[in-house]
């Protein structure tokens, strides 16, 4: 009973138990070159030393800036251009075979020329990152602005408020949580993006030090870096983006509420 | 003169739970002869769905011991059909398929299976809705599916949680002497469980009360059925012998009100 | 109407385009008109190289689909009927997917070199997860009462599995595919990109290194329309029908 309730718990660490153990022992027997598959120890060892030399941090913060730069961007046009989009529906019409395009093409696709035009560096990083996360800002919005239901602002007319007082009182807070659940996935995406656009179009960043590691055939680094990137994504997803989908959650709640009165 | 075909004896339910075990039931004896019509009635919680699950072998006992046919139950079977409260009939088929669904899977003859299923589409006015889907349907047509799905796999025992609890109260009333026309004219064995004191004695031939949680058997209400049956609304209100049990039955709800 | 609607946009959009190129004077390093991308257009077509680029892309993601498919559902059934299997997988299936495929390809390009194997395996590892998490989502999402029901019919595991779980879990295992095929595309190029062995990615990327504008842009419009005409043609319609047919399942 005891023992089968320790093991529920420990259950999720399972398959990097069974990942580790394999490794282990495929390096003890198979002895494979260190620049293919290092060993466990060595990839520690490397990971100790890129964090206390330094190189990690800032190839971290660097990282960082051009995630926040291109998010926030994202974010504020996104929004801006889907609630123009959302209230005025010719706008809509007309954007709407564009951002199909434009999506299709999104993030990476652009590096080739945009690369031409900023030059390896935050810009281009930024730039990609931008492009990834407008569109999935631009569409929640829209479709957040378009689900809101209409008994809503008819409700505010009603009581002779004017249009721009049913937007600022029924659209905006009603498209929130669309809005907001965009910036979830929209941080996900733009993470993705910026490894990819860092492996080629920046000198610093953790995707260009995964990208050193294969210049110099250093797998430690690679593996290292990539194990990295994954802890960073799931610590932002918990400590970021959960809260902001539990805010989303409850505003639900104060929308269905308000109907309710 | 009939045999008894499920004999719960002794029956107790323990749920497991993060916080320990949550006591479900408190001690149940239950015999259902055959052919016979045993309704069930109880306050919310009381373990009415717990005990029908463990009936129809869902759920093991965590003490006591239920017998069908004499032989201890040991999981699901074909013999002893479910028709739940809601979300039972699948979406993906259509009316005629999810009523033949059970007799595909016992590999009837395709001829027999066809009649089978015409019979009972016309027995609950399903006529001329064979090839919806569920979604296409009313709450009361996709209940009158899962009974008709029920029936056409012919078990000797058919369990029913609550069946026309998310129906509306005039569809209801139909449905209710749809079945019971149903149970008079197949003879089946049926354990019904509603929250309708007046739905229980319009179908049972005997009504059983629980008490409330952790619930046991309160009382046994044996219904008189004159004739053939006289399962129809207009019959059974006009009855002052009927009005009486329902009474009755009330009675010993009410003092069991959480 | 409707296709002046389409076209109006993009119309507009070209115009833009042009005006800016002529009106700033600027560099066909950095932009060229329209018209040379249509005669880059016309030249990569009339020799075969374009039809060689996007044959290489399109088998690839054809085929990593298909290895993605044949695996990921399978694996997605075993984890969504089973919880110690659902416990054990998710958060790691979950920390997976933060590590997007294309940080993986340094490493990829380490072990397998610069080859096809190693953009089809960071595809297949882009697509795969979203086809077993969809399928597993999925699976778990079926009411525990039509299972109940159908073994009270007495029916058996596998024909539960046939007429329950597989059919439940379709439409959540086609959007799946979608979405993956969707990821799947993207880590695609990129990695086409680095590799350097056909296929649009190594188109747009090589012209970058001969400052061949047209022809990225050409690259580009192409990466582009496939992908939604893939999607918008052969996915949605998919996913449209099943959901169409059995979306009450999601309420
Ligand atoms: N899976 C479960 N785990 C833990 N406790 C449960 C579980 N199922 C039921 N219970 C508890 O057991 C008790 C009896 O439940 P049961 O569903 O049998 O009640 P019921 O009489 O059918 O109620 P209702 O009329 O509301 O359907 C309840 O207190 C319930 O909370
Ligand atoms: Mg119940």
């Amino acid at each position: 009973m005891i023992f089968s309730r320790v093991a529920w718990k420990l259950l999720p660490a399972a398959p990097a138990f069974v990942i580790l153990t394999a490794w282990f022992v495929y390096w003890l027997v198979v002895r494979p070159p260190p620049s293919v598959i290092p060993s466990i120890a060595d990839v520690v060892r490397t990971g100790a030393e890129l964090a206390f030399g330094g190189r990690l941090l800032g190839d971290f913060i660097a990282s960082m800036g051009r995630l926040l730069g291109g998010v926030a961007f994202g974010i504020a046009t996104g929004m801006i251009m889907g609630f123009v989009a959302g209230v005025c529906r010719p706008v809509a019409t007309f954007l709407n075979p564009l951002v199909v395009f434009f999506n299709a093409i999104s993030g990476i696709v652009w590096l080739p020329l945009v690369i031409g035009w900023l030059g390896v560096g935050n810009a281009l990083a930024t730039f990609l990152i931008w492009n990834t996360v407008f569109f999935i800002i631009f569409q929640n919005t829209v479709l957040g602005i378009q689900l809101v239901p209409e008994v809503l602002e008819q409700g505010v007319r009603a009581l002779g408020g004017g249009r721009w007082e049913t937007i600022r009182t029924v659209t905006l807070p009603g498209a929130l949580p669309y809005i907001l659940s965009g910036v979830r996935s929209g941080l996900g995406f733009g993470w993705r993006a910026l490894i990819a656009a860092e492996l080629v179009g920046a000198t610093t960043g953790l995707g260009q030090l995964i990208f050193s590691g294969s210049e110099y055939h250093r797998a430690d680094i690679i593996i290292f870096g990539a194990l990295l990137i994954g802890a960073i994504a799931m610590l932002m997803d918990r400590w970021l983006l959960a809260p902001i989908e539990r805010r989303t959650v409850v505003r639900w709640g104060l929308v269905a509420a308000s109907r309710g009165r | 003169m009939s045999s008894d075909k499920i004999v719960v004896s002794g029956f107790r339910h323990f749920f497991q739970s993060d916080s320990g075990p949550v006591q479900a039931t408190g001690e149940i004896d239950v015999t259902i002869r055959e052919g016979e019509v045993v309704t069930l009635v109880g306050p919310s919680g009381c373990g009415k769905t717990t005990l029908l699950k463990a009936i129809a072998g869902f759920i093991m006992p965590t003490e006591g011991q239920i017998l069908c046919d004499g032989k201890p139950v040991r999981g699901p079977g074909r013999e002893r059909g479910v028709v739940f409260q809601e979300l039972a009939i699948l979406p993906w088929r259509t009316v005629r398929r999810n009523i033949a669904h059970g007799l595909e899977i016992a590999r009837v003859g395709k001829a027999e299976r066809e009649q089978t299923v015409e019979r009972l589409i016309g027995l609950m006015g399903l006529v001329g809705f064979e090839d919806r889907y569920p979604h296409e349907l009313s709450g009361g047509m996709r209940q009158r599916v899962a009974v008709a799905r029920t029936w056409a796999a012919d078990p000797d025992v058919i369990l029913m949680d609550e069946p026309f609890a998310a129906v509306d109260a005039m569809t209801r009333l139909t449905l209710q002497e749809e079945l019971g026309r149903l149970c008079a004219t197949t003879h089946k064995t049926v354990f019904f469980i509603t929250h309708s004191v007046e739905e229980a004695v319009f179908l049972g031939d005997r009504v059983l009360v629980m008490t409330k949680r952790p619930g046991t058997i309160k009382a046994t209400l044996d219904v008189p059925r004159h004739g053939k049956g006289g399962r129809d609304w207009d019959s059974f209100t006009g009855d002052p012998e009927m009005r009486a049990i329902s009474e009755q039955v009330m009675h010993l709800v009410h003092a069991e009100r959480v | 109407m409707s296709r002046l609607r389409v076209l109006l946009p993009f119309g507009l959009l070209i115009a833009f385009w042009w005006a800016i190129k002529s009106g700033f004077d600027i560099s066909d390093k950095l932009l060229v008109a329209p018209p040379q991308v249509w005669s880059s257009f016309r030249v990569l077509i009339g020799h075969g190289i374009l039809a060689e680029y996007v044959s290489t892309s399109l088998s690839m993601i054809g085929i990593a689909t298909l290895v993605s498919f044949a695996i990921g559902v399978p694996l997605g059934f075993a984890v969504g009927t089973n919880r110690y299997a659902a416990r054990a997988l998710e958060g790691f299936l979950r920390y997976l997917q933060g590590i997007s495929g294309i940080a993986w390809l340094p490493l990829a390009i380490l072990w397998f070199g610069f080859t096809h194997t190693t953009t089809l395996a960071i595809v297949i590892y882009t697509l795969i997860v979203p086809i077993i998490f969809n399928t597993m989502t999925g699976v778990r999402a079926i009411p525990e009462n039509y299972i109940l029901a159908l073994q009270s019919l007495g029916a058996s595991r596998l024909r539960i599995v046939t007429d329950v779980y597989f059919p439940g879990a379709l439409p959540s295992i086609v959007v799946g595919t979608r979405l993956g095929m969707g990821y799947g595309w993207r880590a695609l190029i990129a990695s086409e990109m680095l590799v350097r062995q056909g296929g649009l990615g190594d188109l747009i990327f090589g012209a970058r290194t001969f400052g061949q504008i047209d022809r990225i842009m050409v690259g580009m419009v192409i990466i582009g329309t496939l992908y939604i005409v893939v999607d918008r043609l052969l996915v949605q319609p998919v996913e449209t029908m099943t959901l169409a047919r059995w979306g009450v399942l999601r309420k």
